[in-house]
This record gives C-alpha cells, sequence and structure tokens, in this order.
C-alpha cells in the first residue's frame, strides 16, 4: 500500500499541489481523475519519484520512500509513462527486456527470459516478439510498453494516462489487463485516467483532484455519483447504472451549464 | 518615457556622438566655413560610416525578422540559415571566376548563391518533423558549415584562406566615401519589408492559415527570401558579417511588443541601429587609436544578450 | 546483431590499413612505414574516440543528429590554441611542448565540461536542448574571437594555427600518442563496460528512473567520460565538426539495432575506416591538393544534407 501525507509541491509561484493527504490500497486498481491542471500527473510522478515533493511524505508499506534506495524501488515500484516519443530500433522482446534490468543490470538469465515470457504471454503480444517498436502502431507500441513494465514484476504499477490516443479496442485491451493484473496477480495499480468512463467501469477506488487539492476519495460505489462528478468537473452528468456497469453521461447537459 | 521615444532619442545622441568619435580630431567650427579639412573628413569618411552603420543596424534585424516569420521559428537569422556561408561562398566564387568583376556583379553573386541556399534550407526544414524548436537553427549552422567547407575546398586550392577568414568578420573601419554605396539598396529593402509587413505576419502563422487567409505562401515567401538575400548579399559584400544582430534585435522586441510586424518593425529599425551604433562606439573607442572589428564587439555583446535571452526563457 | 556485417567492417578497416602503409611505399622501414604507422595509430585512437563519443551522447540527448561537437567543445579547443599563438606567438609550441598543450587542452576541455554541466544539473534536472542552444552561441562568439585573432596573426602563425583548424594525423608525437592510447581505452572500456547502463538511459529520463537507474549520476559521469574522448580526438586530429553524426548513423543502419554492444565498435569501424579513406585519398589521389579535414566535412555533410532530404527524418 502507498500512502501520502500532505504532499505539496509548487513550480514557481505557481501551486500545483496543496497538502494532499491520501490512500492507495494494495490490490486494488486506483483511478487518479480530475479537470486539466488538477495535478493528477504531479502526484503520480511523486509516487514514481520522478519528482521530489516539496512538503510531505509518501510512505510505501509505512516505509518512507526517500529512505528506499532508487535500485531497489525500482523492484517494487514500476512507472509507465505516455508512450514516449522514442524511434529506438529495438524488437518488443528487447524492450520487454529492459523491463528485467533493475535485477539483472542488462544480463539476462533464465529467470529473467520467463518473465519477459510471461509478460509478453500475458498482453497476448508473442506474434509481435520480433517486430521492431518503431514499426508498430501506436496501440501495439504502446501494449510492448506496458509489457516492460509488467516484466518488471513489481507489486505497485504507476500508469500516466495509458490510453491516451489509442483507439477504443486498445484501450478497453489494456484496462483489462490491468484489471486481471489486480485480481489475477495480486498487484496494486495506480493510473491516471481522463476517460471517467473507463474509471468508473474498471477500478475499485477513485481519487480525485481539482485546483491541486484533494476534491474526494473512495470506492467506486461512493464516489462516482451524479452529484460529486458534477461538483468535481463542473459539468451536468446522468449516471446510468446496469448489469455491465455504470455510464457516466455528460455529453447533452441539462439546463445552465456552460 | 516610452520606449520608443527613448530609442529615438537614444539614436539621435548615437548618431552625433559617432561622428564626433574619430582619430583625426574635428574641428566643429571649421565646418561652418563648408569647405577644408574637417568637410572632407565628415562627408567622406564619417558620413559614410555614420550612414553604412545604420543601414546595417537596419538592414539585418530586418532579415532575421523576415526569415523568422518564414521559418517559423525564433532562431532563425542569416547566420543560422546557411545564408551567411552561401554569401560568402558566392563572393569567393565570382573572385576566383572573375577577378576583374565590379562590386555590383559580386554582389550578384553573392545574392544569387545566397537566395539559392536560404530557398534549398527552407526546403529542408518545412520536410523534417522536428522535436525541438532549437534543432532548426542546428541544422541550419550543419548546412552553413557544409558550404563553408565547399568554399574552403576551393580558397585551399586557390591559396586565400587567410583572406577568406577576413571576410567573415565585420569591419567598418574600410568604410570611405565611394566604396559603400551599394549598401543603399537596403533602403528599398527596408521599405518593401515595411509594406509586406502583414504579409509576412500572416505568413507566420503557417502556410495553411496564410493560404486561408489568401495569401501565397510560395510567393510570399520568396520575396521575403529575396529581400533578405539582396540584404545579406550588400552587406556581406561592403562590411562583412556581423552575428547575432539578426537574432537578439528581434528576439528583445518580440518580448515586449509581440509580433504584430507593422507595429514592431519601426521598433526593431530603431533597436538594430542603436545597439549597432553602440557596438561600433566600442570598436572605435576599446583600442583607441586602433579599431576592433565590428562583428568582433557585436558578435559578443549579442552573444551575451542572446545569453540571458535564452536564460530568462528557461526560468 | 549482424555479427557477419560487423565482422566484414572490420575486415574492410584492416585491408584498408595494410594499402594505407604499404601503397608506395618502397618498403621503406626506415622512415615511410614507421611514419605511416604512427599517423595510422592516430587514425585508429581518434575514429574511437570521435564514434564513442558520438555514439554515447547521442543516446543520452535521445537526438540522432548532435555531436559533442555541436555543444562548444571544439570551439574551446580552437580558441585555446589562437589563443596561444596570439599571446605568445609561435614559441609558444616550444614553450608548453606537445605534451603541455595535449594536457592542457585535455584539462580545459574538462573544466568547460564541467562548469556547463554543474550550471546545468543545479536544479537536478538535465535540459540537453538548452546546453545545444548554449553551445552553439558560444560556437558563434568564440569563433567570431578566433577569427579575429586569425585575421591579426602574421601569415607565419596563421600557418601554425591553420595547423589546429585542420584535421590531421602528421603532427603526432609517440610520447603523446601513448598518453592518449591508455586513456582512450580506459574511456572506452568503462563505455563498454556500462554498455547495458546506455542501452536503458537511451529510453529517457523517466524510464530509466523506473527501471532503477540513478539517471542524472550516470549521464553525468557518461558526459565527463564524453569529454575526455572530445578533447583527446580534439588534441590529437583537431576538430571533425560533424563526422561523428555520419559515423553514428551508418553504424545504426550497418548495425540494425541501438544496442550499445552493436553500435559501439560498429562505430568505430565506420570512424576508423573513413579516417584511413579520406587520408588514403589525399595523400595517393589528390596529392595534397586538399586537406582531410575539408574532405570529411564535405563527406559527411553531403551525407548529412541526403539523409535529411530523402528521409523526411525527426530531428
Amino acid at each position: 500500500m502507498i500512502s501520502v501525507h500532505n504532499l505539496s509541491k509548487r513550480y514557481g509561484g505557481r501551486t500545483v499541489l496543496a497538502d494532499v493527504s491520501t490512500r492507495f490500497p494494495a490490490r486494488q486498481v486506483t483511478s487518479l481523475i480530475g479537470p486539466n491542471g488538477a495535478g493528477k500527473t504531479t502526484l503520480l510522478m511523486m509516487l514514481a519519484r520522478l519528482l521530489s515533493p516539496d512538503q510531505g511524505e509518501i510512505l510505501l508499506a509505512e516505509q518512507p520512500v526517500h529512505d528506499i534506495r532508487l535500485a531497489d524501488y525500482a523492484r517494487r515500484v514500476a512507472t509507465l509513462r505516455q508512450s514516449p516519443g522514442i524511434n529506438l530500433r529495438l524488437t518488443v522482446e528487447e524492450l520487454v527486456g529492459f523491463g528485467r534490468f533493475p535485477y539483472s543490470r542488462g544480463t539476462l538469465t533464465e529467470t529473467d527470459r520467463h518473465a519477459v515470457a510471461d509478460a509478453i504471454e500475458f498482453l497476448s503480444l508473442t506474434p509481435l516478439r520480433q517486430a521492431y517498436i518503431d514499426e508498430l502502431s501506436g496501440g501495439q507500441r504502446q501494449m510492448a510498453f506496458l509489457a516492460m513494465t509488467i516484466a518488471q514484476q513489481t507489486d505497485c504499477l504507476l500508469l500516466d494516462e495509458p490510453l491516451n490516443n489509442l483507439d477504443m479496442k486498445h484501450a478497453v485491451q489494456i484496462m483489462r489487463a490491468l484489471r486481471r493484473l489486480c485480481d489475477e496477480q495480486g498487484r496494486t495499480v495506480v493510473l491516471v485516467i481522463h476517460d471517467i468512463n473507463f474509471a468508473a467501469n474498471y477500478s475499485d477506488r477513485i481519487v480525485a483532484l481539482k485546483q491541486g487539492r484533494l476534491h474526494f476519495s473512495g470506492p467506486v460505489a461512493d464516489t462516482v455519483t451524479e452529484a460529486r462528478l458534477q461538483d468535481l468537473y463542473d459539468l451536468d452528468f446522468d449516471i446510468v447504472r446496469s448489469e455491465r456497469g455504470r455510464l457516466c453521461n455528460y455529453f447533452n447537459p441539462q439546463g445552465d451549464w456552460s | 518615457m516610452s520606449i520608443p521615444s527613448v530609442l529615438s532619442l537614444g539614436f539621435v545622441l548615437l548618431c552625433l556622438v559617432s561622428l564626433a568619435v574619430g582619430v583625426k580630431p574635428m574641428a566643429w567650427h571649421a565646418l561652418l566655413s563648408l569647405s577644408g579639412d574637417a568637410w572632407t573628413t565628415l562627408t567622406a569618411s564619417r558620413l559614410p560610416r555614420l550612414a553604412a552603420v545604420v543601414l546595417t543596424g537596419v538592414g539585418l534585424p530586418m532579415c532575421g525578422v523576415i526569415l523568422q516569420q518564414i521559418v517559423r521559428n525564433r532562431f532563425v537569422e542569416p547566420a543560422t540559415s546557411g545564408g551567411l556561408d552561401a554569401a560568402r561562398l558566392g563572393l569567393l566564387v565570382s573572385l576566383i571566376l572573375a577577378p576583374a568583376m565590379g562590386t555590383l556583379g559580386r554582389m550578384l553573386f553573392a545574392l544569387v548563391f545566397c537566395l539559392a541556399a536560404c530557398a534549398l534550407y527552407l526546403a529542408i526544414v518545412r520536410r523534417i518533423h522536428f522535436r525541438n524548436t532549437v534543432m532548426v537553427p542546428v541544422i541550419g549552422l550543419m548546412y552553413g558549415s557544409v558550404l563553408s567547407a565547399i568554399a574552403e575546398f576551393y580558397a585551399y586550392r586557390h591559396n586565400i584562406l587567410q583572406s577568406m577568414q577576413g571576410w567573415l568578420l565585420g569591419d567598418f573601419s574600410k568604410i570611405v566615401e565611394g566604396n559603400y554605396e551599394i549598401l543603399y539598396l537596403t533602403l528599398p529593402i527596408i521599405l518593401v519589408t515595411y509594406l509586406y509587413a502583414h504579409r509576412f505576419t500572416v505568413l507566420g502563422m503557417g502556410e495553411d492559415m496564410a493560404t486561408s487567409l489568401g495569401v501565397s505562401y510560395a510567393v510570399t515567401a520568396g520575396l521575403g527570401l529575396l529581400l533578405v538575400s539582396v540584404t545579406v548579399a550588400v552587406t556581406v559584400i561592403t562590411v562583412g558579417t556581423i552575428p547575432f544582430v539578426g537574432l537578439v534585435i528581434p528576439n528583445l522586441v518580440v518580448l515586449y511588443y509581440g509580433e504584430h510586424l507593422r507595429h514592431t518593425l519601426p521598433i526593431v529599425a530603431l533597436a538594430g541601429a542603436c545597439l549597432l551604433l553602440v557596438c561600433d562606439l566600442i570598436s572605435r573607442l576599446l583600442i583607441y587609436p586602433f579599431e576592433i572589428p565590428i562583428g568582433l564587439t557585436a558578435g559578443s555583446v549579442g552573444g551575451v544578450l542572446f545569453l540571458l535571452l535564452i536564460l530568462r526563457r528557461n526560468r | 546483431m549482424r555479427r557477419p556485417l560487423m565482422l566484414s567492417s572490420w575486415v574492410a578497416v584492416l585491408v584498408l590499413a595494410v594499402v594505407f602503409v604499404l601503397l608506395n611505399s618502397g618498403l621503406d622501414t626506415d622512415y615511410i612505414i614507421p611514419k605511416r604507422l604512427l599517423r595510422l595509430a592516430a587514425m585508429g585512437l581518434g575514429g574511437v574516440c570521435i564514434a564513442f563519443s558520438a555514439i554515447v551522447f547521442q543516446s543520452i540527448a535521445g537526438n540522432r543528429i548532435l555531436t559533442p561537437a555541436i555543444m562548444g567543445y571544439e570551439s574551446v579547443y580552437l580558441l585555446f590554441q589562437a589563443l596561444l599563438v596570439w599571446l605568445l606567438g609561435t614559441s609558444s609550441l616550444m614553450l608548453m611542448g606537445q605534451n603541455g598543450n595535449f594536457f592542457a587542452s585535455v584539462l580545459l576541455m574538462l573544466a568547460y565540461s564541467w562548469v556547463i554541466h554543474r550550471w546545468l544539473f543545479r536544479d537536478g534536472r538535465s535540459n540537453v536542448y538548452f546546453l545545444l542552444l548554449l553551445g552553439l552561441v558560444l560556437t558563434m562568439v568564440i569563433s567570431t574571437l578566433t577569427q579575429f585573432i586569425q585575421v591579426t596573426v602574421s601569415p607565419g602563425e596563421f600557418a601554425v594555427l591553420q595547423g589546429y583548424n585542420e584535421a590531421s594525423f602528421n603532427r603526432v608525437r609517440p610520447g603523446q600518442l601513448g598518453y592518449a592510447a591508455v586513456l582512450v581505452l580506459l574511456v572506452a572500456g568503462v563505455m563498454l563496460r556500462s554498455r547495458a547502463l546506455l542501452d536503458v538511459i537511451a529510453l529517457g529520463r523517466e524510464q530509466a528512473l523506473s527501471l532503477g537507474v540513478d539517471y542524472p549520476r550516470c549521464v553525468r559521469q557518461q558526459l565527463f567520460l564524453v569529454a575526455v574522448l572530445v578533447a583527446i580526438s580534439a588534441s590529437l586530429v583537431g576538430p571533425t565538426a560533424f563526422m561523428g553524426i555520419f559515423v553514428a548513423n551508418l553504424a545504426y543502419a550497418l548495425a540494425g539495432t541501438t544496442r550499445h554492444r552493436a553500435t559501439l565498435p560498429m562505430a568505430s569501424a565506420v570512424a576508423v575506416g573513413l579516417f584511413i579513406l579520406a587520408q588514403l585519398l589525399v595523400e595517393q589521389v589528390l596529392n595534397y591538393r586538399t586537406t582531410v579535414t575539408i574532405l570529411i566535412n564535405l563527406i559527411c555533410g553531403g551525407y548529412f544534407l541526403a539523409l535529411m532530404i530523402r528521409t523526411r527524418g525527426r530531428a
């Protein structure tokens, strides 16, 4: 489990995160939601230790993260940022192999090879094993990067807008994979996501930020409600509940929402 | 007091100071007789020099502005787009092929080379997908060094490498009556630039936007490159090369006045002239009675200004 | 990795080397062959320096059309040499001795690299593009200064300076070569050992950090090593400007991968081969009518432009 306490971050004179305290329970999928500029990505980058907070503390299983060596942290928490614009000539298998770097520092052992093969298998990427990543489609490349993160075999995965620029099919594939990682392998997943419907249907817990502050957090059932979402996004919401999940409709505002 | 009026006042003062400074002390009262030694000094050396400095100081930032709009990048000027190197190559070719050719002929050579090189640069830059704006001038510098390599290849075979280095460096000390008049060609250029200012602004919004606003990209860009090439060719022939002026002035002006060229061009012109006048005075006074080439002072002053600009942006 | 291609490249380099040493030598083992072996050694070391520094630098920058040469290193070296000749005259050669100059240059480059990086990493984040812009400005300012000095000095001193401006293998001395060899082997060894780490660094800051790599520290270390290599190659063979881009890109294409265990050796083969080829051409075909630098600049510049125009490259 990861918990954060009184996190603050300022860039220049602008406060991007102010006094945020919340927790990300183990073996759950938690979605960070909120309007643009709410500080979601900043918070995620701090969890990933890509940014350091000005104030406050992050605990990984009750241990302050800055006490953990970076190399050790990489075996417990893996991060995937928006598919980086890398034009490296690497095969999918080679890329996924990088996920084993925290363990083997570059020379793959038998265990590493198994982990790589498992990760590729898990995302059904086996046919693309030998394909070069600079020749893949955007969705396939995102899957390959996710496979690399999975091969890192960490308890916790952090993802920054993993669905960005993906078509519906790839988006569903990725979200299903994350759900399975949580349910089948007991991993903790934290992701920043813009699509409220994916967040509502695939996560256990919602953490909503607005203007750098924690707006609300809690299980999906308590948080994905008309009142709270309206308050968060300043939009009119109509939530349809069925056996197949929740559908948040904000496309046709009723009344005076400009 | 507003910045434009400070600039105008400074410009007038700088002009007067520039006229007064020189190795030969000026007897101002002697001027009243409208003849004699002092009068000759004034008309044969001081005034031509002042005119040359002001014309170059106005012309170079104009080139920078036009190129920056066409290429849509803040860091482009003749020195970072291969234009200067090409003009130098053209000059070299004219010297080797036709040593007896007059100034006008040489200028035409420099002009044609510069125009062709700028057009090719534009074609290259438009094809490349850039991830960072800094790469645009980097490509330009590389391109320029290829042109330089060709020039050096030539110069080495004809044993004029050192004198070629000399043309690289802007220098006003050799400006006297009779050898700088071609610089007046920049006057119509400045005028045309001002008249077309609006089109260049539109061009800066990109080809699609320009076309939808009824401005032909090809024609306007071609005209812009021609204006730049004439200015560069004329300057290289008479003065030599002066880096950074075309870069710093437009960037400074954009910071305070935005990019509507019709409004900013006069300020750009004035500021460019002032900067070059200051640099010229430094050149003449620093190791008085000797002179430092303007290319060096303008390069240093401009370089420092530019560094400050970047640092500011980076914060 | 394409092993057969790697093997055949090195065989080709070997053949070139043998041809270079023996062609028209009259099998003169007293003078010609030892002299040529010396040059060959310089080319080998210089080639490895350029190849390793270019590849590692591009991995850090995440950009395939940059070389450390553009970041101001070479212009600092040239300015240093120009200042030496300007201040001390040609006697500086005797005063410093070949080794003195060599070590002074290496130290100077390291100091330059240290200053820049200290300044850049002050907030813990690196910005390669900012560094690039800085290098660009410094290059322009410094080269203006260098040109000024070049124009001021006498033709005799100019010849000496021009010697530094040119990549040349004729000025190496055995002692200097020995020091350089030790340093190059050491640095190249460290880089080869960290090839897996370099592969991760090439994935970018965030991915590398997420894989548990202390990115800022590693980048600082690698850039330090790059500075050492650039210093050695500059003082051993002179400035080579854009050769690194050519070498690295050809190596990526030939190796068919971007993993450093393949690209580092492949790039070395390309660089050494290119040096030998250029030197052979200058010595045997062109009869010293041009210099290795000019030839290499032409080849690499032409390749670079073709690459940009043909492939609609990304930069």
